[in-house]
């Protein structure tokens, strides 16, 4: 199951899941936690306003594509070596 | 409170623009392709906007403040749940699909499982869905039409009808692109320039937080470590964490944003596109937030109608709008969003609210029609029933079913069965957990077999609105946990554990029966995938 899809992809969701629940967490155990001043303001408004809701998802976001971008650049740059290679026989391999 | 000429303006230029665009791009819907997947010719901004336009409805735009309104604090993560379930689309369906690249939804599902039939099976959950989401925007118009206009609610959901049914009429999918693409910019323009206007309201988050904080001193409670609950639904971990996945999957696999991802010039531009829905969509939700936040306050120390006699809170205004305008009972709470900007009496302010409101309930009125109507004519029609009409008239067969679609939903949006919200979620469930995974693992799993599929629809729709109608009629709200003692009710949003039920069970089913042909699965699972 899910063979092939890219390891990004699993980093990228570590990475939202983590930081909800871990916040999740930190607020139903800590009285008062989504209040607490972080930067002069209610801590809620950085880890979840901002970053939560926003900033996190246009990183994970921005890195799946890249990533895939650079992945299949790769993939194209080796097609294209092996088609260079091929009529001189560069790629075969000799035993003597 | 009169009609006000600058908000009047303002909705006018509206429609002038996308009127204009619908116009313009017409010539260019001559045919099929164009018709139905904008001929494959949008770029990844303009595609991104769309999808955030179409994706977000007035369930958003409404129903998120509203629910904010009247939950508290801990609903802001089911905000963070839906625009955190955007980016995994990018790679889990948006560049398998594309590559693929179908015109409608079905036809994954009829292509994968090898039979025509499960176009009729994936349409039944789809048309539940569809036809819930079209009454939900025809309200949500209608509810902006009535704050522009002061007109019965009546009279304004029969004129939402009219203005939805024109706009997708002439244009098919290539006007609904490119004028949406417009829209979503207008609606995330509306909501941050609202949530500014709020924030400076305040003198600032510190000036707002005290605010809510003397009006509403609960707002900011969570589960086990406060005293009271926000809200009774709000009092466990069940109720947070559910209201988080009631739509967190949905970018994934709802029909209408799936179909979007078909529409893109290329794989790259598809999961190109995921990053602009996420960084608009999530522009919008950040204003969202502080609307709704703000609401009971701004409504209580600011609405013109808290000096009427007899209003004595913000619940007493929105009653009072269902009384002087006839707004249908379950919307009254809806009308939250906008009465509290009405507050601030800026017409400048609600000029922009209301062009951003209609965009929103506009855009997703369209998407999902043109996922009807293709639903309906060409696959149902035509591919299984072998009517040859849809594929000889394309333009036409679709243009008729959007008559009948907004026709049926005009019907029930004078008098809609729950807030635009729970419309929305509970279309959500029901789709996601019944045509979900098998469109998941269908791409991503070689074992998933046609009979898990078709049990799978079938049984997950039927559970799914079972429980929520029992839970709705037996427990007094589809929120709480269907099998609950009524004494000890569990909060469970939307009966939401069906989406995770149902993964389980097509999994189960799939291991119990023969999968498909190995060169359907080689053609629409393996050859879809990224490449290694």
């Amino acid at each position: 199951m899910f063979k092939g899809m890219p390891k990004i992809f699993w980093a990228g969701t570590a990475l939202m899941y983590g930081w909800i629940f871990f916040f999740m967490i930190l607020e139903m155990t800590i009285p008062g936690f989504p209040l607490k001043k972080f930067m002069g303001i209610p801590a809620c408004y950085t880890y979840n306003w901002i970053v939560g809701l926003w900033l996190m998802n246009i990183i994970i976001s921005f890195l799946y594509f890249k990533f895939e971008e650079k992945r299949e650049e790769r993939i194209e740059a080796r097609k294209k070596r092996k088609t260079q290679d091929a009529p001189t026989g560069a790629n075969i391999v000799h035993e003597n | 409170m009169g009609v006000n000429p600058i908000v009047i303006l303002g909705s006018v230029l509206y429609f002038a623009v996308i009127f204009y665009i619908g116009w313009y791009s017409r010539k260019a819907s001559m045919d099929s392709s164009d018709f139905y997947v904008a001929g494959r010719k949008v770029g990844p901004v303009v595609n991104g906007s769309a999808l955030a336009a179409t994706y977000f409805s007035p369930a958003s735009f409404l129903g998120l403040p509203a629910f904010i309104f009247i939950l508290g604090y801990p609903f802001w993560w089911a905000l963070v749940g839906i625009i955190g379930g955007m980016p995994i689309a990018t790679l889990l369906t948006a560049a398998p699909l594309r590559k693929y690249a179908p015109t409608s939804f079905t036809d994954y599902y009829a292509d994968r499982y090898d039979t025509k039939w499960l176009r009729l099976v994936a349409g039944i959950p789809t048309l539940i869905g569809g036809l819930a989401y079209v009454i939900l925007s025809i309200v949500g118009t209608a509810l902006f039409l009535l704050a522009i206009l002061q007109i019965p609610f009546n009279v304004s959901v029969v004129l939402a009808s009219v203005v939805v049914f024109a706009y997708i009429y002439f244009g098919g999918m290539v006007a609904t692109t490119i004028s949406t693409a417009f829209q979503g910019v207008a609606m995330t323009v509306a909501s941050v320039l609202a949530a500014g206007y709020v924030i400076f309201n305040f003198g600032g988050l510190n000036g707002l937080t005290d605010a809510v904080l003397a009006n509403s001193g609960n707002f900011f409670n969570l589960p086990y470590v406060s005293e009271t609950a926000s809200h009774p639904l709000m009092a466990t971990w069940t109720g947070v964490v559910g209201f988080f996945f009631v739509w967190h999957f949905g970018f994934s696999a709802m029909p209408y944003t799936v179909v979007r991802f078909f529409t893109t010039q290329d794989i790259k531009a598809a999961r190109r596109s995921v990053f602009w829905a996420v960084t608009i969509g999530g522009a919008m939700y950040g204003g969202l937030v502080i609307i709704g936040t703000g609401a009971r306050v701004l409504i209580e120390t600011l609405h013109p109608l808290m000096q009427t006699e007899g209003i004595t809170n913000a619940m007493g205004v929105l009653k009072h709008m269902k009384t002087a305008y006839g707004v249908a009972g379950a919307s009254v709470t809806d009308y939250s969003m906008i009465a509290a900007v009405e507050g601030l009496r800026s017409p400048f302010l609600l000029s922009v609210l209301a062009a951003g409101g209609l965009a929103i309930a506009m855009a997703t009125a369209s998407g999902w029609t043109m996922v009807l109507n293709v639903l309906l004519g060409r696959d149902l029609l035509g591919k299984v029933f072998g009517s040859s009409w849809p594929e000889r008239q394309p333009v036409h067969a679709t243009r008729v079913m959007t008559i009948l679609i907004v026709f049926v939903c005009m019907l029930f949006a004078f008098k809609p069965p729950a807030l635009v919200l729970d419309i929305s979620g509970a279309a959500f469930i029901v789709i996601l957990c019944s045509v979900g995974p098998p469109l998941i693992l269908g791409i991503w799993w070689t074992r998933a077999t046609t009979t898990a599929a078709i049990a799978n629809i079938l049984v997950m729709t039927t559970l799914s609105c079972g429980s929520w109608m029992y839970a709705k009629y037996k427990l007094g709200s589809y929120h709480w946990f269907f099998l609950s003692d009524p004494a000890h009710k569990i909060s469970t949003p939307h009966q939401f554990y069906w989406v995770f039920v149902g993964f389980i069970f097509f999994i189960v089913v799939s291991l119990m029966t023969k999968p498909c042909k190995d060169d359907v699965i080689q053609k629409y699972s393996l050859d879809i995938r990224p490449e290694q």
